[in-house]
């Protein structure tokens, strides 16, 4: 129930941008020559005339309604716009937080089982590179090489159908994985490193087990763990990369639409997604709680 | 123990002490890390060249030769040239002014502001804890470039107003790591003991808190730097940082768009240079968490 407070804040910050957003929206829908009473009608109309806290009080109705006004550049209703434009996100970044966890677990594992010897120096150096390696230039980098040259995949854009979709966004996927992958990589490998030096480890390996069995039973199953929690702490981060992806990419999600509406001006589309996305967050903090508890009975407690 | 050394070796008519000091240095530059070295050496390469980008560009930047268009990498032009024929070496050295500012200014404010509110977030403790707490939650809930992003959607793109958002969201880092470290502290003896001495809480926090508690937010400011590269090259590259024609990696590489099927080499070195002065800013906050043994 942490959530709801949070909410309620997400919606404070998006309303103070909303109204510090510059021109007035009455001056924007009437143009410079409206009549003073044209104003004074519209301002009523949508509430303006009001004390701010009332404003704020209809905006969150407005919200809970599900109503986020007309967009400006579009002229449709701004949910349904986003409601057209979310699952392109949602496929995109899914797929790369399926391709980030395959290659981060088992490198990581790698790594934090031979600290400090040669294969965690490698691995550690590559993904020090992936760091340091804004998103975009990855994507382009990928483009070039497999879109431009060898032309295995299509420069950009969204399939019809949901096979040529996932062909379509399998460069953006990686893009956005392998940029996830480096975060996921670097706080698995030491939290590994903890689980290795924990005292269950100890003890199954005194009671006779295997070096093998221990590492694959107690002390990957952990790790898993870790990685559930780490890919959704880390949500924030997968959705601003995709954000720039989708730009890459020419893929029609909301990153793009957000970029696009600032370009536009179109103030109240900012303003949902700004919402959309943080809620999307929260959502994800919430599951990842829940999936946290059933697999973790610690954390239950 | 040097001392010892070096006033023997003085006797018997050996190097003078200044000989043996610079011995002295070049062993402490030893027993750094070899990463903060490394990343030393790039930085100072980075900041070389955004300080005196003349000295090392082999051309004007802003010279167009329509001679040389779009021509790939050659012994006169090593990165090639763009599509109005400008030198693209001369173009990423010089655009290296840019992103080093990007840097520093995107990160002081933030450093500046959030000790300070971490400091007294820390020390203080009661509702200040509260609220900050909440605050943490909702930046931590929203994504960092969402945030900024809308946040520039209020201000308009451009670079000074990119610092502004940047800065709105990036103190709240310093401040959490400010605070952790202040609670520990405030707690322990010597400062227990400096409040019977009667010293005031500015005195207590400037002289006997800070110091102790800055290192890890020093150590986090080297990585913010590397952050705030990619972050203003990313924002660059989407139309919402510097503005063409400044020159800024980002922007470079956003004006190669039409061109990338022919000519790589446009997208290529500048990104490249993003890269290295990420990884220059990283090495030193790794080498610097070592040297300093700031637990991360």
């Amino acid at each position: 129930m942490q959530i709801v407070p949070t909410f309620l804040l997400i919606g404070v910050v998006v309303f103070v941008i909303a109204r510090l957003l510059p021109g007035d929206p009455i001056s924007a829908m009437l143009g410079d020559k409206a009549t003073d009473e044209a104003v004074t009608r519209l301002q009523q109309q949508l509430g303006l005339d009001r004390p701010l806290w009332v404003q704020f009080w209809l905006f969150v109705l407005r919200v809970l309604h599900g109503d986020f006004g007309t967009s400006i550049a579009f002229h449709v209703p701004v949910l349904s716009l986003i409601a057209e434009r979310l699952p392109a996100t949602l496929l995109l970044t899914g797929m790369a937080s399926l391709i980030a966890v395959t290659i981060a677990v088992p490198l990581a594992f790698v790594a934090a089982t031979n600290a400090n010897r040669w294969p965690d120096y490698l691995i550690r150096a590559v993904f020090q590179v992936g760091l340091s390696s804004p998103i975009f230039f990855v994507g382009l980098l990928l483009l070039i090489v497999f879109a431009a040259e060898l032309r295995w995949f299509p420069v950009g854009g969204y399939g019809d159908t949901w096979p040529d979709r996932v062909y379509h966004l399998f460069l953006p996927a990686l893009t956005l994985a392998l940029s996830f992958a480096a975060v996921l990589m670097r706080n698995l490998r030491s939290a590994i490193l903890d689980t290795l030096t924990a005292e269950f480890v100890d003890f199954a390996r005194a009671k006779g087990l295997p070096r093998r069995i221990v590492l694959f039973r107690h002390v990957l199953g952990n790790a898993l763990i870790s990685t559930v929690t780490l890919v959704g702490l880390q949500v924030g981060v997968l959705l601003g990369g995709a954000v720039i992806t989708e730009t890459v990419f020419a893929v029609p999600g909301v990153g793009r639409l957000m970029v696009d509406s600032i370009f536009s001006r179109d103030y109240p589309l900012i303003e949902a997604l700004t919402l959309v996305l943080a809620v999307l967050v929260s959502l994800v903090f919430l599951v990842t709680d829940l999936v946290l508890m059933w697999l973790d009975p610690r954390v239950a407690r | 123990m040097t001392d010892d050394v070096a006033g023997v070796k003085e006797a018997v008519g050996a190097p003078s002490q200044t000989a043996w000091r610079a011995v002295g240095f070049v062993r402490s530059i030893h027993r750094l890390p070899a990463s903060l070295i490394a990343g030393g050496v790039i930085t100072a390469l980075l900041m070389l060249a955004a300080l005196a980008p003349s000295l090392l560009a082999p051309y004007d930047p802003l010279t167009f030769d329509y001679m040389a268009l779009l021509q790939p990498p050659s012994f006169k032009h090593p990165f090639g040239t763009d599509q109005f024929g400008r030198d693209m070496l001369s173009r990423t050295i010089w655009a290296a002014t840019i992103d080093a500012q990007i840097a520093v200014l995107a990160t002081l404010g933030p450093l500046l502001a959030g000790s300070a509110i971490g400091l007294l977030v820390g020390y203080y403790g009661g509702v200040f804890d509260i609220v900050f707490g909440r605050l943490v939650d909702l930046v931590v809930t929203f994504p960092f470039l969402v945030l900024v992003i809308a946040i520039e959607a209020v201000l308009g793109p451009g670079l000074v107003n990119m610092y502004i958002a940047v800065g709105v969201v990036g103190w709240v880092f310093y401040a959490r790591l400010m605070r952790v470290e202040v609670r520990v502290l405030r707690d322990l003896d010597y400062v227990a003991a400096a409040r019977v001495l009667g010293y005031g809480d500015l005195r207590i926090l400037s002289r006997h808190i800070l110091p102790n508690a800055a290192r890890p937010v020093f150590v986090y400011w080297m990585t913010d730097m590397a952050l705030a590269i990619l972050l203003g090259s990313s924002l660059g590259y989407l139309g919402l940082g510097a503005q063409p024609p400044t020159a800024e990696w980002g922007v470079i590489i956003s004006d190669a768009k039409n061109y990338i099927s022919q000519a790589w080499w446009l997208t290529v070195f500048p990104g490249v240079a993003i890269v290295i002065a990420g990884i220059g800013f990283s090495l030193i906050g790794d080498g610097l968490a070592e040297f300093l043994d700031v637990k991360r």
